[in-house]
């Protein structure tokens, strides 16, 4: 085979050649980990389409590669009974932005949606699977022109190859080659995957498993599942996932296997991971593993920890931080009784976080007048425009009677840091001249309340870490953080 | 057509506390013309200085907006205009949100401040911002089609997305600078005026 590469766990690819995606397959194979059966189209095909069309014998391949899909999977592609169904995915060897995203759930048509229908005994499913396949189709391949689908899905799986190979040369993957110094030649491989199906029987389902606790960092596993559920539907909100324990008690043997490769992929990544899998009739299947978003306190918290574990060192344990989410952690705070028997003289959506006391103003003149005076003031408009800037600089916090999360108001307050808290309605104006303080989760209080300021020597795991940094010579947890200023 | 001094007071009413230097580069005038203009306002009362920044007086702002109707009398009554100001308008819900979605994240379905830890997550965001990019280059030439300084609003555009792209994140939302969106708000603001429009939120 020229083009194209079976993922089989036997031998770890070349990365250049299949791209970090199908790379990152081939590891968890190779580590006895269950993944969904795959093949790739590497970047030499990409290279190759570059000159101005498909490689000879690229289709062939693909077809042979579906073959074995097939084999793999006991499902055919294209029909029923037991459809196959694919996920295509574009992946150079250096993460990229701007490349094709992913397309899933290729394969469905409306003989395919009957088959599924049957199998599952969910028309509803099968309806939605052919839908959400039509409308990622649409916007990612047809990038939303009113163009018609390719007949057969053989075709719209070619299509969704030359689509990830035509990516390659977007506006943004180009500039950010050209701004990182990346080689235009290296190219995008394209992983094309069977979907596993958590919606079959009882004992099938899906779900998402962190190796530690994002929240608060704690070293014990997180998860939420799904019985009988397409992976989307956890995502999606429209459903309560259950805690794991319902996993375990539904497929004990598939549970066992998931914390086992928690642990493998934790360790082999020395990050958190975020885990997303489906349990298909009792067997598990991962779909995917990366490191984890975490809040910032569990940022700092896993950075300590892991450096005590010995995964990393502490120069890798401060780097992971970020000056904004120490930011985050020293906030300044209401104290815990600040607010007992007080009733909010306003409350609305809360558009950026933080605590700050003050008084009134309704004019961004005057706010900045008295601003520049030495007074702590809290502007309160209408709603902002550039106009108001000025005064927003000048502001301790910011309210507003109009708009919401994505309004004039809200953005420029985060860019600033100053709490925020918008569409209260039009009484707010009537606090002018008052003393408020402002609690950007979405409540303003009558008066300057009780406030905390942490500061990093005090916090027990911050002063750990900036010890680390102190020692290195590095001063990055001393200088005031200044979220504005780095990131805007 | 303004005359210099109404173009340098409009392009101050948009720009709040600006030096001549910040209100040239919105107006396209020569920095010499705009401080000779600006230096006349506060001789004459129209205008007030304070630690290198201008800013009109309450009277002169309201002489100025009174006089709007007629400065904006032809791109009000241009349907080629009104036509790229609309699909501006189309466009905005979108950047408020893509901006929204750079400022903050979800977590584990709660919006937190984006602490900018997941270049995976940002890289999305300013792909969206290029997307939308495109979308809106159309509708900038078609203002400036009506207008011709307009045209440095989207030479701005395009610088920020430039540098947000080459990876320096500040020039997304950034507040003390020509970031992409300080630039698409004064261009609303801008529009607004011209349209005699009021601001939603």
């Amino acid at each position: 085979m020229r083009w194209t590469l079976r993922l089989d766990g036997a031998t770890l690819p070349d990365r250049a050649m299949v791209g970090g995606k199908a790379w990152s397959i081939a590891r968890m194979l190779s580590f006895g980990l269950p993944v969904p059966p795959a093949f790739v189209v590497t970047t030499e095909a990409c290279r190759a389409y570059q000159e101005g069309a498909m490689p000879p014998g690229l289709e062939a391949e693909i077809d042979a590669g579906l073959e074995w899909l097939e084999e793999e999977t006991r499902r055919t592609f294209g029909r029923g009974p037991s459809p196959l169904l694919l996920s295509v995915r574009s992946g150079a060897a250096i993460s990229m932005p701007g490349m094709m995203d992913t397309v899933l759930n290729l394969g469905v048509g409306d003989a395919v949606e009957a088959a599924l229908a049957a199998e599952t005994g969910l028309p509803e499913f099968a309806r939605d699977t052919h839908h959400r396949f039509l409308d990622l189709y649409r916007t990612i391949v047809l990038k939303g022109e009113d163009a018609p689908l390719p007949e057969s899905p053989r075709e719209q799986l070619i299509a969704a190859v030359r689509a990830v190979f035509d990516s390659w040369n977007s506006r943004r993957a180009r500039k950010y080659r050209q701004h990182n110094g990346i080689d235009d030649a290296i190219g995008t491989a394209v992983t094309i995957q069977a979907m596993v199906f958590g919606n079959l029987d009882d004992a099938s389902g899906t779900g998402v498993l962190f190796s530690r606790n994002p929240s608060t960092g704690e070293r014990v596993p997180f998860g939420e599942y799904l019985a009988r559920a397409q992976g989307e539907d956890v995502v999606s909100g429209k459903f309560t996932p259950q805690p794991l324990s319902a996993m375990q008690a539904q497929s004990p043997t598939a549970y066992e296997d998931l914390l086992r490769a928690s642990e493998k992929l934790e360790t082999e990544a020395r990050d958190i991971q975020d885990i997303e899998f489906t349990v298909q009739r009792g067997k598990l299947w991962l779909l995917q593993s990366r490191s984890a978003k975490r809040a910032p306190l569990a940022a700092v918290r896993v950075a300590i920890e892991m450096t005590d574990e010995g995964l990393i060192d502490q120069t890798e344990a401060v780097a992971r931080v970020t000056p904004e989410q120490i930011a985050e952690v020293l906030r300044p705070r209401l104290t815990a009784d600040a607010t007992d028997g007080l009733t909010p003289v306003a409350t609305g959506e809360g558009a950026c976080p933080g605590v700050a006391s003050g008084v009134v103003v309704a004019s961004s003149d005057e706010a900045e007048r008295r601003g520049e005076a030495g007074e702590d003031v809290i502007l309160v408009r209408q709603t902002t425009s550039p106009e108001d800037v000025h005064g927003m600089i000048a502001a301790r916090a910011i309210v507003t009677a109009q708009g919401g999360a994505t309004s004039h108001a809200a953005v420029v307050s985060r860019s600033l840091g100053r709490p925020c808290v918008v569409g209260c309605g039009d009484g707010v104006m009537a606090l002018a001249g008052t003393v408020v303080t402002v609690d950007g989760d979405g409540t303003v209080w009558p008066g300057a309340l009780a406030m905390e300021v942490p500061t990093i020597d005090d916090h027990p795991l911050l002063r750990r870490l900036a010890d680390w940094a102190r020692a290195a010579g590095d001063a990055r947890f001393d200088r005031q953080p200044a979220r504005q200023a780095a990131h805007g | 057509m303004m005359d210099d001094r109404t173009l340098a007071f409009h392009g101050l009413a948009i720009k709040r506390h600006a030096d001549a230097a910040a209100v040239a580069a919105l107006t396209g005038q020569s920095i010499d013309t705009v401080t000779q203009e600006l230096a006349a306002a506060v001789a004459t009362g129209r205008a007030i200085e304070a630690r290198g920044g201008y800013t009109l007086t309450p009277l002169a702002r309201v002489a100025l907006q009174a006089n709007y109707a007629l400065h904006f009398a032809a791109p009000r009554a241009d349907d080629a205009f009104i036509q790229a100001y609309h699909g501006f308008e189309r466009i905005n819900p979108d950047l408020k949100q893509i901006i929204t979605d750079w400022q903050t994240m979800e977590v584990r379905g709660e919006r937190r401040t984006n602490d900018h830890s997941d270049a995976a997550y940002d890289d999305k965001v300013i792909d969206r911002l290029s997307t939308l990019h495109e979308r809106a280059e159309p509708v900038l030439t078609g203002l400036s089609r009506g207008i011709p300084r307009l045209k440095i609003y989207a030479d701005k555009l395009e610088a920020a997305l430039d540098k947000a792209e080459g990876g320096d994140p500040a020039w997304v939302s950034d507040i003390h600078r020509d970031s992409y969106h300080t630039v698409w708000f004064e261009l609303h603001e801008e529009l607004l005026r011209i349209m005699g429009r009021e601001r939603e939120e």
